[in-house]
């Protein structure tokens, strides 16, 4: 394929959401119909872009379908009540500068996409929630890479990626401004808290889409190690302690935790902070098993905010993890799908997880013996949290408030069943995927 | 590859139940319900083919004198050096459990068409039977202990939902969660220990035999080994959750802990039998552990008031004694010592019911109560020690209690604190107090805010 081609191809990758973004906002009626057209459309060119790449190199595709594949998926399995224009608009928005941020090879271009997801958080019309955390997050992480990037200018280097690797433009003052874009931006402890507080107070299924960009693992996978190879071989171990000590902080803080929302940020986040300790681990099993997981979480934690936002729907929103629920009554596909995505978070066999993890905790223990028993540690937690999340939310006997509702509709049985799927083929066949992280 | 026919049929053996498992929730999930005649015959023809294929092997090997039927799909995934080896393993330890499993899942499957009959979950109970049994056959068939920990996690993973099966009483949906908490909490020693046997020994594959490793790293990798042993089998001090596992259906509980799943933990040990005989500490442990819990499920298991718990202790005094046998090299016995229980214990369990029924019977008959036995033991005690030995045996000799107060509460009270840390500021300047979400009220409440 040629480089003229290619280019056409992510242009309409990137594109498609927000011309679908725009198309949305006018014809509000059919906001569904053109989210899963524009973001199908992605899905096509990332896929082609996919199968042209070069076998060695071919992370940024791989993310582009992945994402995009996500896209198609929060479109479908986004509820009725959800599915007005400004919502649709804003989350094929977010889509498509995460596609950018994902396509791009330049600094510039990087930064933009990184201030352009993070926008419609900011804005009322669009998903901003009404605590301050998350903006504040949002705000620093932004802050620290302008300021590392402005420095790499300053410094008179290029802003193409690919030209300065290996180079540690700007010195140790850019590495360490972007590890703090890292913190924030991932909710690597003692930033962590923004991510409960945007799930809790903010739009369940936008906000899992931003979630799932992973831009904190990005950042590190394809600014940090390349351009600092020196000083992240170095000073690497301290952010995997921090991923490492985030994963167990808030597997242990889930334990308690009550709102299922925050109780699902906390484990999507305890889990993303192991994708950012295998990517540390510096062992081939490690960064395999979190590109790997970067799959699992993306499409696990979708999955289940999904399901959560349809119960709301259904049963109101007081949903609470303090008592017994009994929703399977009245849902029992709902419950199937919600305990499979969960079981796939955390490492079940015969999931894609079982694989990821594996890798993981092989790559982490093999690089630090000690700490990288808070891993699996975390996860065993993060285990018990989510099966304790099932057993309230659909086990026990019905409360008696709860008028009889509609178990899932074909709409979003046929998407979640793709979705369950995608992790079971893929753990049972992991080579597939695997293959995609070499 | 070239696979002959008795690798297919170990292949098939193992993966039948699965892909039925598999097909099965797939259709549901896309809206289809079987009824109930189809489910039971499925399950009755799915059985009864592995049973007469696993007799069919076992005759192979005694006939043609070879010691296993092996059968290798190269790695499942491989990262430069590390690969997951996928192999399946038919030899004189696994067959028996191989075909221990598939007639005990036959039995059971044909036992619950009957007591299952118009139940609601008669689907999900067999769909989780077949989960089961593909989880317990890939487990003995397993030819490393990569794949072992994934048929171990399954069978763990279906024990759980069918001890909640009845799902409208709050009981034995939180019995389900504390059992699957301490089930997670051992596998993380089977996760570990795997990791130990890559890294020392460069494989956890087993089907050529265990390399001999260095006596630190062999009683470190036992007792990590162990740990989840004792865990599965409920062996001290995770004794706690057996008497808890008995809120889920009869033929479930005959099949899980009389049976198959109890004595996952002693089939682990007996496959890395000679890794612990290599080290003393690791060997001893087993002992000990298996002598501690033989004592303590003899003695709890006379304070028992039903029948079900009583039987529950029964099986754990004897998966002690197992224990020990295996800690002591006696492999053969060991073995033996399963498939004897396995057997009496499934029908015990399944009798259970009607047993109550016939105990009945039998009073009203005599007219009073049948003579109390069993009591030659307590009267060795004195009389105050045996009202202390009822008091502990009445509280399950404190083992919840135990890991409670250690680690349950401590875990909880940091998990408190935590919150507590989360929530501050947010009802600081930059917030207005009616901001305040729901769930963080209640902590500022508490706060007095």
């Amino acid at each position: 394929m040629t480089p003229a081609s290619r280019f056409t191809l992510r242009i309409v990758a990137v594109s498609a959401p927000w011309c679908g973004a725009i198309l949305a906002a006018i014809l509000a009626r059919h906001a569904r119909m053109i989210a899963c057209a524009a973001a199908s459309l992605s899905v096509m060119a990332s896929l082609i872009l996919l199968h042209a790449a070069a076998a060695p190199v071919r992370l940024n595709e791989t993310l582009m379908v992945l994402f995009s594949c996500l896209a198609v998926m929060a479109t479908l399995v986004l509820p009725k009540r959800d599915c007005n224009a400004s919502t649709i608009a804003g989350m094929l928005f977010v889509v498509g500068s995460t596609l950018l941020a994902y396509t791009t090879e330049d600094l510039l271009i990087f930064l933009i996409a990184w201030i352009l997801t993070a926008a419609p958080f900011f804005w009322t019309e669009f998903f901003a929630a009404e605590v301050w955390r998350p903006r504040v997050a949002a705000g620093l992480s932004t802050i620290a890479l302008t300021l590392a990037i402005l420095l790499i200018a300053a410094a008179g280097e290029r802003m193409a990626i690919g030209e300065l690797q290996q180079r540690s433009p700007g010195g140790m003052t850019v590495f360490w401004l972007l590890v703090v874009a890292v913190i924030f931006r991932k909710g690597i402890c003692p930033a962590h808290a923004w991510v409960a507080d945007a799930a809790e107070n903010g739009p369940a299924v936008p906000t899992a889409l931003l979630l799932n960009g992973h831009f904190g693992a990005l950042l590190v996978a394809k600014l940090i190690v390349p351009l600092f190879p020196h000083a992240a071989s170095d000073l690497f171990p301290v952010l995997s302690y921090l991923a490492l000590a985030t994963a167990l902080y808030v597997a242990i803080r889930a334990l308690t935790e009550n709102s299922p929302r925050r109780l699902l940020a906390f484990l999507a986040l305890s889990q993303s902070a192991c994708i950012l300790a295998g990517l540390e681990s510096r062992t081939a099993e490690g960064i395999s098993g979190a590109l790997v997981h970067w799959f699992v979480v993306t499409v696990s934690t979708m999955g289940l905010f999904g399901i959560l936002r349809l119960l709301e729907v259904r049963f109101g929103e007081n949903l609470t993890a303090s008592r017994h629920l009994g929703l399977a009554e009245q849902a029992p596909r709902l419950a199937v799908f919600f305990v499979l995505f969960g079981l796939a978070l955390v490492g079940s066999p015969g999931t894609l997880s079982f694989c990821s993890q594996d890798l993981l905790i092989q790559g982490t223990l093999a690089s630090h013996s000690l700490t990288g028993l808070l891993l699996p540690i975390a996860i065993a937690m993060n285990a018990i949290s989510i099966f304790r999340l099932f057993v309230r939310l659909f086990l026990g006997k019905r409360r008696t408030g709860f008028t009889v509702m509609a178990d899932a509709l074909p709409r979003e049985r046929w998407i979640l069943t793709a979705a369950v799927l995608f992790i079971v083929l893929g753990g049972l066949f992991p080579n597939a995927i695997v293959g995609l992280t070499r | 590859m070239i696979v002959d026919f008795w690798q297919a049929t170990l292949a098939l053996v193992v993966l039948l139940p699965g892909a039925i498992f598999v097909v099965l929730a797939l259709l549901w999930l896309m809206g289809w319900v079987p009824r109930e005649r189809v489910i039971s015959r499925l399950t009755h023809l799915t059985f009864s083919l592995i049973v007469l294929a696993l007799t069919a092997m076992i005759w192979h090997l005694s006939a043609s004198g070879a010691s296993s039927i092996v059968i290798t799909f190269g790695n499942w995934f491989a990262v430069h050096d590390y690969h997951f080896p996928l192999a399946l393993l038919a030899d004189r330890l696994s067959l028996p459990f191989l075909l221990l499993t598939a007639a005990l899942s036959g039995l059971i499957g044909k036992f619950s068409a009957t007591y299952l009959h118009r139940e609601r979950g008669f689907l999900r109970f067999f769909l989780l039977l077949q989960l089961f049994a593909f989880g317990s056959l890939l487990a003995f068939a397993a030819g490393s202990l990569d794949l072992m920990a994934a048929g171990w996690e399954i069978v763990g993973i279906t024990s759980v939902l069918l001890i909640a099966f009845f799902q409208q009483r709050p009981a034995p949906v939180e019995n389900g969660l504390r059992v699957f908490a301490i089930y997670r909490a051992c596998d993380i020693g089977l996760l570990v220990g795997v990791f130990a046997l890559h890294h020392w020994a460069g494989t956890a594959s087993f089907t050529n035999g265990f390399p001999s490793l260095h006596e630190t790293q062999s009683a470190m990798i036992g007792l990590l080994l162990l740990f989840a042993a004792a865990g599965k089998a409920a062996q001290i001090p995770f004794s706690g959750w057996l008497p808890r596992a008995m809120e889920g259906p009869t033929p479930s509980s005959a099949i899980f802990y009389g049976a198959i799943s109890i004595h996952a933990g002693a089939y682990l040990l007996l496959r890395v039998q000679p890794l612990l005989a290599q080290s003393m500490l690791g060997s001893s442990a087993v002992v000990v552990i298996g002598v501690l819990t033989a004592i303590q499920g003899s003695i709890v298991g006379r304070a028992s008031a039903d029948a079900k718990t009583s039987l529950a202790y029964a099986s754990l005094t004897q998966v002690g004694l197992i224990f020990v046998e295996i800690g002591l090299g006696w492999r053969r016995l060991a073995v033996v010592h399963i498939l004897g229980h396995a057997t009496v214990r499934t029908l015990q369990f399944l009798r259970a019911p009607s047993m109550l029924h016939d105990y009945h019977k039998m009073h009203a008959a005599i007219g009073g109560e049948l003579t109390p036995a069993g009591r030659h033991l307590a009267k060795l005690f004195p009389e105050r020690f045996q009202l202390w030995l009822y008091r502990w045996a009445m509280d399950r000799a404190c083992l919840d209690t135990i890991l409670d107060r250690f680690i349950v509460d401590p875990l909880m009270r940091l998990s408190r604190l935590f919150a507590m840390l989360d929530y501050l500021g947010l009802d600081g300047p930059w917030r207005r107090p009616e901001e305040v979400p729901p769930s963080m009220q209640n902590v500022a409440r508490q706060r007095g805010e």
